[in-house]
């Protein structure tokens, strides 16, 4: 399939002359330009969630890192220049390839996500990170793209069994279908469904095994959005809502049920005035800082609450010292890029050569934009605190090179987009 | 296959796309209602968290006397304080309670006590010295293991000195461990001296520290004023000096007395015997009280007669006191007569002893009476029946008019607290309840009470002219660069009599001093007028108070004086205990004051005349200039070149005035003579006979006068003549009731 797609003519948009250049060039090399928009979209945020880090963490890198302000600004710019660098490389592969990265992208995750169960954990009882030296970086992070890969390389490849009413032909199926006197009749979909429906559970679930109730959610959510998007019929997706609803009515009048530290968040969150352990602290401060703010902010650099009240300004809770600095106006605005980001990579991915690329496309834009709305969510105390970054704000070197790995992904698909380009 | 998008990938992103999107609306929607519904509140959250709050306390205000001198200060001190939850084993309780009590003097139990209470704060001293508390600091420092310093705390504070003591106490004040005056005009003037503490605001980290200065805002502290008192330290001190005499001298309970300047109503010195020292307010000052208390077994009781002793030796009586005015007020009501014309100068009554009033027949204090008398010379004698017939012809509404006019039925308003409240039937007779009876024993200054800031303050409207005053200390106050903030203008309360019937009163009242019950008051060249009173006291048989009230120098009164000596144990007339006491407080102020004395003919002969400088004279010439002087000569030199008494002393003519003529001289001293219970003649004789000079003082023109006192201890050696000041009393005729 992937050979019979490389063959596929470029389409009325691909310009002879890069038709030429092409076949001068190896095969992995993907011709035509990228999308221009998505990618001035991706560097104008990347550079506001670099000044803002630079703002929010200076204080805590002052504090902490024995007065080096820069402490965490230097790190980040290093892996941001190597993440612009990394997502341009990435945008010049012929994505096709990717397919063959999606095929093994599963065990490895799985491996991965094994190793980190069995290391000793990083911090305290949280088993997320995996520590070669100084350098740090979450299985869960890989598995996220993990997941978007192998739903892409799959719902392209399966989608005649997805969308269509075929039954199943497997002696299982059969059997099932015997025994039931031919009143149970397993269609091709419905085995579809359980195959990724399961690794996407399974997944969660070694997830879930980390001490990592956020990421378990986010990695469902992404999983979900994907069965979604593979056009796997509608009813099910009631059915998902239903237990999703279920399961969080459940949760929240019972959060004992959850790891200790998940039901006290939760408890925290539903109790306002919820004291021990200082559980609210985090949340209060962060509504302190977006009240400071108010309409149009303190200005750049001017937030009190960094100044140790919102603990480490500059990772999940970034965003409410942006609210304090650059007020309710300023929010609103990178809102409205991260939503203009989603936007453009919903229509690369729509003009997408091919399925796979249409729903590797979607697949990372849409987690981009999962993540930033349950951050939001958080700082605004919408949600419980759970421990989800801003993409390219947050602090965190590997995760955004992963990122900007990511939209170079995007912007390789967008080469082969049936798009106008600008 | 169709390539990249279906219509149903359309369809299904375009649907997630929204959704997504409705999560961003809900995620700006959360912003709205954090950022701007709420954004205030939390805002206002956020600020009390941030900002660091601290106090600049402003400095307590100086008080000065009249002459500049400091009379209070404050200045910083230390407090220290434990932090007892912090303590984790016994050695570190020990070492708290080893440096903290032998570092500030306490019991160790006490603060053992202190170290085992549940509480993160406990104050264990104030006010403690910049040398203790480094003494402190040091054996924490010395002691760091034990990381003492998490327990014990230390703060600045202020310690108010002062610098005189027990002096003007009771005007003075003290303040109590929060520096809040309790007493005098510390008390009065407490929201002036105190100022406005200052703040500094400053942005502060999650962590309690301090952040930039540039998130500092200072409001700075607005210092407390400082006073400057009317009280004149030098005056004060004649005053006390001379009660805290009277009290060994007469062996009363309590001796109080006011100057005060006349013109304006402003108190020069105001004492109340005995007091006690600022700087140790609660230590009881009087020792046979003291002993007394440390003798009484029973912790409750000694508690409650602590306290009383306390409140006792802190009440300021000339201001917060009643007492019966005795005849001293006689100089009231004869001035109310005299304004009425209900009298006059040629008025004169016969006293056959006594009268009857009502159903009472009012005996005079003179077995047998005065027979005829004038005006003047019923004020002179202190003649009861002759008063109680001006009271009755004044009427009672006369009388309660001038009553009221003299400011006897309200609070004279002077600047010190607690003054006593007249009170209508209590204190004082209303007009309508006063019958016949009262109305006679009012007219000469008994049954009704008046405090003696109203009575000093009554008779000086007489003494300047019938202005009555409003009776103040505090002079001015300054700012803290010495600028003035506020002057203190003399308030005249009302005219309450004529300047005429005020100047008549004041011969009258001169009289008295001059031959009256006053004489004793006496003072060559200062005309004295005053009137003395004799009262026991209300519900305490034999128990007196005898008081003298006056003023200086009667033709141009500069300053009133009352002087109260409560309970005398000996001798308890006015004219007896308290005029000579007034006597030498006037003679010393009015010289200080520099009033130019002004003597009658009949003075002359006993004032002194000065010693003239014969220094670097010939003796030749030294003896043509003091013919009439008794001359020692010490030396074989012919030129004078030291001279005893110095030149320009107060000598008499006829005293004693050794010259020395060499060099390398040696100072000739004698035993100074015992001139008490002496005629004037005898004490002359005898001081120019052991060598020295002498100085009349006091009533002096009387034959009967026998001198009480001398400036110079007998017994004791010094310089041959040395001027010894010598006081005269008499105890003829100055009885007066």
């Amino acid at each position: 399939m992937a050979n019979e797609a490389v063959r596929k003519p470029k389409g009325a948009q691909a310009k002879p002359k890069a038709q030429k250049k092409a076949s001068k060039r190896p095969d992995w090399l993907a011709v035509g330009s990228f999308d221009l928009p998505f990618l001035i979209l991706t560097l104008v945020i990347l550079t506001i969630g670099l000044v803002m880090l630079f703002s929010a963490s200076y204080t805590d890198a002052y504090y902490n890192r024995h007065g080096d302000s820069a402490f965490y600004f230097k790190r980040q710019l290093i892996f941001a220049v190597v993440g612009i660098a990394t997502m341009l490389g990435v945008s010049k592969i012929k994505y096709d390839y990717f397919r063959i990265a999606a095929v093994f992208a599963m065990p490895i995750t799985w491996v991965l996500l094994i190793i980190v169960l069995i290391i000793p954990p990083y911090f305290k009882d949280f088993h997320r990170w995996i520590y070669i030296g100084n350098f740090t970086f979450q299985p869960s992070e890989i598995a996220k793209l993990a997941i978007v890969m192998v739903c892409a390389w799959a719902f392209e490849k399966n989608r005649k069994k997805i969308i269509g009413k075929t039954e199943n032909k497997s002696a299982f199926s059969k059997l099932v279908s015997d025994l039931s006197g031919g009143r149970i009749v397993v269609y091709d979909s419905f085995v579809q469904l359980v195959i990724y429906g399961g690794i996407i559970i399974i997944t969660a679930g070694l997830i879930y095994l980390e001490n990592h109730v956020s990421g378990t959610l986010l990695l469902l959510a992404i999983g979900v959005v994907m069965l979604f998007l593979g056009e796997f019929k509608k009813h099910w997706f009631i059915i998902i809502a239903v237990v999703a609803v279920v399961g969080i009515i459940f949760v929240i009048t019972n959060p004992s049920i959850l790891e200790k530290y998940a039901g006290a968040r939760i408890t925290a969150w539903l109790d306002k005035d919820y004291q021990p352990l200082g559980a609210r602290w985090q949340t209060n401060n962060s509504l302190y800082a977006i009240g400071s703010g108010g309409l149009f902010g303190v200005g750049l650099g001017n937030s009190k609450q960094k100044h140790l009240y919102v603990s480490e300004p500059q990772n999940d809770f970034i965003f409410s010292i942006v609210c304090e600095e650059l007020g309710f106006v300023g929010a609103v605005i990178i809102i409205a890029l991260f939503a203009l980001l989603v936007w453009r990579g919903v229509v690369i991915g729509i003009h997408a050569k091919d399925r796979f690329g249409a729903l590797l496309s979607m697949g990372i834009v849409f987690q981009v934009g999962l993540q930033t709305a349950l951050n939001i969510g958080v700082v605004t105390d919408t949600l419980p605190n759970t421990g989800i970054s801003l993409p390219f704000f947050s602090y965190g070197g590997t995760s955004l090179l992963m990122l900007l790995g990511e939209m170079g992904m995007v912007l390789a698909v967008s080469r082969y987009s049936r798009l106008k380009k600008s | 296959m169709k390539t990249g998008s279906s219509k149903g990938l359309a369809l299904r992103s375009s649907i997630a796309l929204f959704i997504l999107i409705a999560a961003f609306l809900t995620c700006v929607g959360s912003l709205v209602r954090v950022a701007l519904v709420h954004g205030e509140e939390y805002k206002l959250k956020a600020e009390k968290n941030q900002l660091l709050d601290t106090t600049i306390s402003a400095e307590r205000g100086t008080i000065y006397d009249s002459n500049m001198n400091v009379l209070a200060k404050s200045a910083s001190a230390w407090l220290i304080y434990i932090v007892p939850s912090k303590i984790e084993n016994d050695t570190q309780r020990d070492l708290v309670v080893e440096i903290l009590s032998s570092t500030l003097s306490l019991d160790a139990e006490s603060v053992r006590e202190k170290t085992m209470r549940e509480s993160n704060y406990i104050k264990i001293a104030g006010e403690v010295e910049e040398e203790q508390k480094d003494e402190i600091k040091k054996f924490i420092s010395e002691h760091g293991k034990e990381k003492l310093s998490n327990i014990i705390g230390i703060d600045p504070d202020t310690k108010r000195y002062y610098p005189y003591s027990s002096f003007a106490s009771s005007i003075i004040g003290f303040v109590n461990t929060d520096d809040e005056g309790t007493l005098g005009v510390e008390l009065t003037y407490n929201g002036e001296l105190t100022g406005v503490s200052g703040r500094i605001v400053t942005a502060k980290n999650a962590r309690q520290k301090k952040m930039a200065s540039e998130y500092e805002t200072t409001y700075e502290a607005q210092q407390g004023a400082n006073l400057v008192l009317t009280i004149d330290e030098v005056v004060q001190y004649y005053l006390e000096q001379s009660l805290d005499q009277a009290i060994i001298d007469t062996g009363c309970k309590y001796a109080y007395g006011i100057i005060m300047d006349v013109d304006t109503g402003a108190i020069l010195a105001m004492t109340s015997k005995p007091d006690f020292d600022l700087n140790n307010p609660n230590v009881i000052s009087n020792k046979l009280v003291a002993d007394k208390i440390s003798e009484i077994l029973d912790e409750e009781e000694k508690k409650t007669e602590t306290l009383n002793a306390r409140f006792a030796q802190w009440r300021n009586r000339t201001v917060s006191d009643t007492y019966e005015p005795g005849s001293v007020f006689k100089t009231v009501v004869v001035s109310a007569a005299l304004e009425e014309n209900v009298v006059d100068l040629n008025t004169t009554y016969t006293c056959v002893g006594g009268i009857q009033v009502a159903n009472n027949y009012q005996k005079c204090w003179r077995h047998g009476g005065h027979g005829t008398e004038t005006l003047t010379q019923g004020l002179m004698n202190s003649c009861n029946p002759f008063f109680i017939t001006i009271g009755q012809k004044l009427g009672k509404d006369k009388f309660f008019k001038y009553f009221e006019a003299f400011g006897f039925t309200e609070k004279t308003g002077i600047d010190v607290p607690a003054e006593a409240n007249p009170v209508a039937n209590v204190t004082y007779h209303a007009l309508e309840s006063m019958g016949i009876s009262e109305l006679s024993s009012s007219s000469f200054g008994q049954t009704f009470q008046v405090s003696p800031i109203q009575m000093v303050t009554a008779i000086s409207a007489i003494a300047n002219g019938g202005k009555l005053m409003t009776p103040y200390v505090v002079d001015s106050m300054l700012d803290s660069d010495g600028n003035v903030i506020k002057k203190t203008q003399p308030v005249v309360r009302r005219q309450v009599i004529s300047e005429k019937t005020a100047s008549t009163v004041a011969d009258m009242m001169e009289a008295v001093v001059s031959k009256g019950t006053g004489k004793n008051a006496y003072v060559a060249g200062y005309h004295v007028a005053g009137k003395t009173g004799t009262s026991e006291k209300i519900g305490k048989e034999g128990a007196y108070i005898a008081s003298f009230a006056g003023f200086a120098p009667a033709n141009n009164p500069r300053i009133a004086i009352l002087i109260a000596i409560d309970e005398p144990a000996g001798a308890h007339g006015g004219g007896v205990v308290a005029a000579p006491i007034a006597g030498q407080i006037l003679e010393k102020v009015l010289t200080y004051l520099n009033v130019e004395p002004q003597y009658e003919d009949n003075e002359m002969a006993n004032i002194s005349s000065t010693a003239p400088a014969l220094i670097g004279k010939t003796l030749q010439e030294a003896r043509s200039m003091t013919a009439g002087y008794t001359l020692k000569i010490v030396g074989k030199g012919d030129k004078v070149i030291a001279q005893s008494p110095a030149a320009d002393s107060q000598i008499r003519t006829g005293g004693v005035i050794v010259l020395y003529t060499e060099e390398q001289y040696e100072k000739q001293t004698a035993i100074v003579p015992d001139l008490t219970n002496m005629t004037m003649s005898q004490a002359n004789s005898a001081a120019v006979n052991a060598g020295f000079n002498i100085r009349f003082s006091g009533t002096t023109n009387e034959t009967e006068v026998m001198s009480y006192k001398q400036s110079l201890e007998a017994n004791t050696e010094a310089e041959l003549g040395s001027v010894i000041t010598v006081y005269f009393r008499t105890t003829v005729n100055v009885q007066d009731a």
